[in-house]
């Protein structure tokens, strides 16, 4: 061949590594501002972006049923408009120093960032505190808001994968439940939301008591508190403290639910069950356990369905975790005539993964993987300034960052198993699939899944 | 400012090395200079089928092996395939770049031995259900294809998508990966970029050791069709689709100089204006208004004869898909009265945007092979900002009125099945 001639040893033998070079998390600071706010600093002096995010433990399941999606229309709606100018001259203030800014809402958490140059940050951080502390919910714009945030929602009734996804919470959960909605509400609750509650839903649960403000960027510790204090200081609003997240479900009995969508060329698969609370003890064992079911390209469930036998472009699995238990589920898409091998697969390799655990190669990839891929997602200053605020939210302990790739090469193969064994319930599988039920149907009968129900609107 | 360190090996493989030690991270890209536009006829898709193949594994590397050795490391791994090119990246911990080298070596030198008919069945099958997956599974899933056979006649490499015809994937043979390799992946239709933890001489000595004894390989042929093509369609050439979609929307497209020219950093200006952040010209006008769900502009950095400006805009609920058509025309003609504000907000966050980018060793990689292969030089990079702040209002301006007009335009235009 080309390399003909050449040294054979160095293309036979797979290359050792080099001299390591040390990685360690940097160094937070937790400072109390005037009024009571948390600042988490994180001095990053080679890099040329910062990032400035209120990250505050409340989000959507906070909410009743009936405020599905207030949460998320409440904080996106955040650039509607200030008392002191409107929607358009915040944007131009912002744009015009050319940060980039915005809202995220999850279920646990709502966090408002901006991110720009370090000598801009004297702009933006009063333009952040100003957004979060003195909204002004202008009709006009929030209803603006809301019509996209409806349409978004109509938008998921039609795109197999989130139809998928909200039917497969919605059975996990139920109708009434935590996590059994759409995060963002459903078209019809989101008509009914009005500016009113979005105001009163901030007066009450936004503050300083359960919030924290992360900066990252090259900033001297005096000059980022006194950048805090000058906007964030004398923020004393007492919020409602947000209620406790429901108690965990336990897995219940199997069950196999098809969403019609007729014509369809492919199924969304998810099969799964009630998983657990990021709370959860054994945590990082479980992180590795999955990690080899499903949660990388080298998993068992990819090598198994697309590298093996070619029935999807991947397939992968996932703990959803949350305050309370989230969903725990393998996720796919498959040629319709393929529907019942890939469920097939998938609980083959839930049962032995549940049955077994991981390998003890498997579990030193797993763990090597995991220690090593952690500084490759801590490079810029937004990806530190989520990692920290990711921290606030899940109340983890001082130094868990720091300590953490040691904690996870700690992880042993026993422990492993045992989490899979604890976490994983084959028996309790519930089974979704979004495509042709016609042609699906009747594949998935007499598969030991469970009674078929069949769904035809795409609603819930 | 991106400092790099460019060299050639003997065999053509050109090589870029960045030095930054924030983080003890090293990414790797290997770019070669073939993509969609490289398919013959009846082939389309097979650039990036054989992207899928490349991660089969080598002479040395069992099948699979790629992604088994850098997720054992603590890597990660991937590929794109896109109109003029095809990337391969790895970002590694460090002190693990000779494996990330090694294996790309291996695939640069030694596929062929590790190719077979039941591997090229398999991925054909795992591509059969990404097309299915991203495309005709989705609501708008056909709009590129539709927006692309309007925009480029047949004989213009830009005329088919990347992903292809499940018709000529289905029909890609053997011979056709040994044909491709030994057409596109040589060493000379390459560079290699390392960004990242690593000191330059010893990568670079490195870099030698593992490619140098590839064999050089016959140049490249030329991009099969006609890749010259005027910067006007002659028209408005549209396609009016009623299907299964939960909203109207409306895609577009217009033929704009390309990346390679001068005027390409005019239409970059453009494109800010119109598509970046909520204080552009889409968002203030017709998303703030109502009258579009959401609003955007993309310029596509392509060389062959043009490049791409497209904009999208998809409509509330019950919007008339005719009325948001005419909205967003009007903001794409209406651009060229653009004001001295306008252009600095949009070069300043060009500036930041790339700042923010570059903090990745990877995005930074891939920067700096794109430059490589496209100006010869990663010089140019660094040039980049300096270009575009100097594009004054009168270049933007001309560059509205020779490009954005009803005479240079593709529209495609969705309507959902029971609206209106």
């Amino acid at each position: 061949m080309t390399g003909a001639g050449m040294d054979g040893g160095l293309r036979e033998r797979v290359p050792s590594p080099g001299p390591i070079r040390p990685y360690h998390f940097p160094e937070v600071a937790r400072i109390r501002l005037e009024g009571g706010l948390e600042l988490r600093l994180v001095h990053t002096p080679s890099l040329p972006v910062a990032t400035a995010m209120l990250v505050m433990r409340f989000g959507e399941s906070a909410l009743s049923p009936d405020e599905a999606g207030l949460a998320v229309l409440a904080a996106d709606s955040l650039e509607g408009g200030t008392e002191l100018r409107s929607a358009g001259e915040l944007a131009h203030a912002l744009d015009g120093i050319g940060a980039s800014w915005g809202a995220a809402t999850g279920w646990d958490s709502t966090t408002v960032a901006v991110s720009c140059l370090p000598d801009h940050l004297g702009e933006a951080m009063p333009l952040l505190a100003e957004m979060v502390r003195r909204p002004s919910f202008d009709e006009e714009e929030f209803a603006r808001h809301r019509a996209r945030q409806q349409a978004a929602a109509s938008q998921r009734l039609m795109d197999p994968a989130s139809m998928a996804v909200d039917r497969f919470a919605h059975t996990l959960y139920g109708r009434g439940g935590l996590y059994g909605r759409p995060l963002t509400g459903t078209p019809e609750a989101i008509g009914a939301l009005t500016a009113d509650a979005a105001a009163r839903l901030v007066g009450r649960f936004y503050g300083p008591a359960d919030a924290a403000l992360v900066l990252v960027g090259d900033l001297e510790r005096s000059e980022a508190v006194a950048l805090a204090e000058s906007a964030w200081g004398g923020w004393e609003r007492e919020a409602v403290p947000v209620p406790d997240a429901a108690p965990p479900l336990r897995a219940g009995e199997r069950s196999v639910h098809v969403v019609n969508r007729p014509g369809s060329v492919q199924s969304e698969i998810r099969v799964g069950h009630v998983g657990i609370r990021r709370a959860v003890e054994d945590y990082l064992p479980l992180i590795v356990f999955n990690l080899v079911l499903g949660g990388s390209f080298s998993s068992r469930l990819n090598l198994n369905l697309r590298e093996r036998r070619g029935l999807t472009y991947g397939v992968r699995s996932s703990f959803a975790a949350r305050r309370a238990a989230g969903p725990f589920s393998v996720s796919t898409a498959v040629e319709t005539a393929s529907t019942e091998s890939a469920v097939v697969e998938i609980v083959r390799e839930i049962e032995a993964m549940a049955t077994d655990g991981p390998t003890t190669d498997e579990v030193d990839a797993a763990t090597s993987y995991l220690a090593g891929v952690f500084p490759l997602r801590l490079q810029s200053a937004g990806q530190i300034a989520s990692r920290v605020a990711g921290s606030f939210i899940h109340d983890l302990p001082e130094g868990y960052n720091r300590s953490y790739r040691d904690r996870v090469r700690e992880v042993t193969r026993e422990e492993a198993a045992q989490s899979a064994r604890r976490h994983l319930h084959p028996d309790g599988l519930c089974t979704v699939v979004v495509g042709d039920a016609e042609a699906v149907g009747s594949q998935l009968e007499g598969l030991g899944m469970g009674e078929v129900a069949v769904h035809e609107a795409a609603g819930l | 400012m991106v400092a790099s360190h460019e060299s050639t090996l003997a065999n053509g493989l050109r090589v870029v090395i960045a030095p930054d030690r924030t983080t003890p991270v090293v990414a790797v890209n290997v770019w070669y200079q073939v993509g969609s536009r490289s398919e013959p006829p009846g082939r389309t898709g097979f650039a990036h089928l054989f992207e899928h193949m490349m991660f089969q594994g080598s002479e040395h590397v069992a099948r699979n092996g790629h992604f088994q050795h850098i997720e054992t490391v603590g890597g990660s791994a991937n590929a794109t395939t896109w109109f003029d090119r095809t990337s391969y990246y790895e970002t590694v911990p460090s002190h693990h770049l000779d494996l990330a080298l090694w294996l790309e070596a291996d695939r640069m030198g030694w596929l062929l031995p590790a190719m077979n008919s039941e591997k090229l069945e398999n991925q054909r099958q795992v591509v059969m259900n990404e097309r299915r997956e991203r495309y005709d599974n989705q609501p708008y899933g056909d709009w590129d294809e539709r927006v692309q056979s309007l925009l480029f006649p047949a004989s213009h490499p830009y005329h088919h998508t990347v992903i292809g015809s499940m018709e000529d994937i289905e029909s890609a043979t053997l011979e056709d990966v040994h044909d491709f390799f030994e057409t596109h992946y040589r060493p000379g239709n390459a560079i290699l970029t390392i960004a990242g933890d690593c000191e330059p001489e010893g990568a670079l000595d490195r870099v030698r050791r593992y490619f140098g004894e590839i064999r050089a390989g016959p140049p490249s042929p030329p991009v099969p069709g006609e890749e010259r093509i005027p910067l006007a369609t002659g028209g408005t050439r549209r396609s009016d689709v009623q299907a299964a979609v939960p909203l109207p929307r409306v895609y577009l497209a217009c033929r704009a100089p390309a990346f390679t020219t001068e005027a390409f950093y005019a239409g970059e200006a453009v494109s800010s204006c119109l598509g970046s952040g909520r204080s552009s010209r889409l968002y203030e006008r017709l998303v703030r208004t109502g009258v579009a769900k959401s609003a955007s502009c993309h310029h596509l950095p392509l060389t062959s004869g043009c490049a791409i400006m497209l904009a999208v805009a998809t409509g509330l609920e019950d919007a008339d898909a005719a009325e948001l058509e005419e909205a967003l025309a009007a903001e794409m003609e209406g651009v060229r009265d653009l004001g001295e504000e306008e252009l600095h907000r949009a070069v300043v966050g060009a500036e930041t945007r790339n700042l923010r980018a570059l903090q990745r060793a990877q995005l930074r990689a891939e920067m700096l092979s794109s430059y490589a292969a496209h100006f010869g030089s990663t010089s140019r990079l660094n040039d980049d900002l300096r270009r575009l702040r100097r594009v004054t209002l009168d270049e933007a301006r001309v560059w509205c009125e020779e490009y954005l007009h009803a005479d240079n335009r593709v529209v495609v235009r969705y309507r959902p099945e029971s609206g209106k």
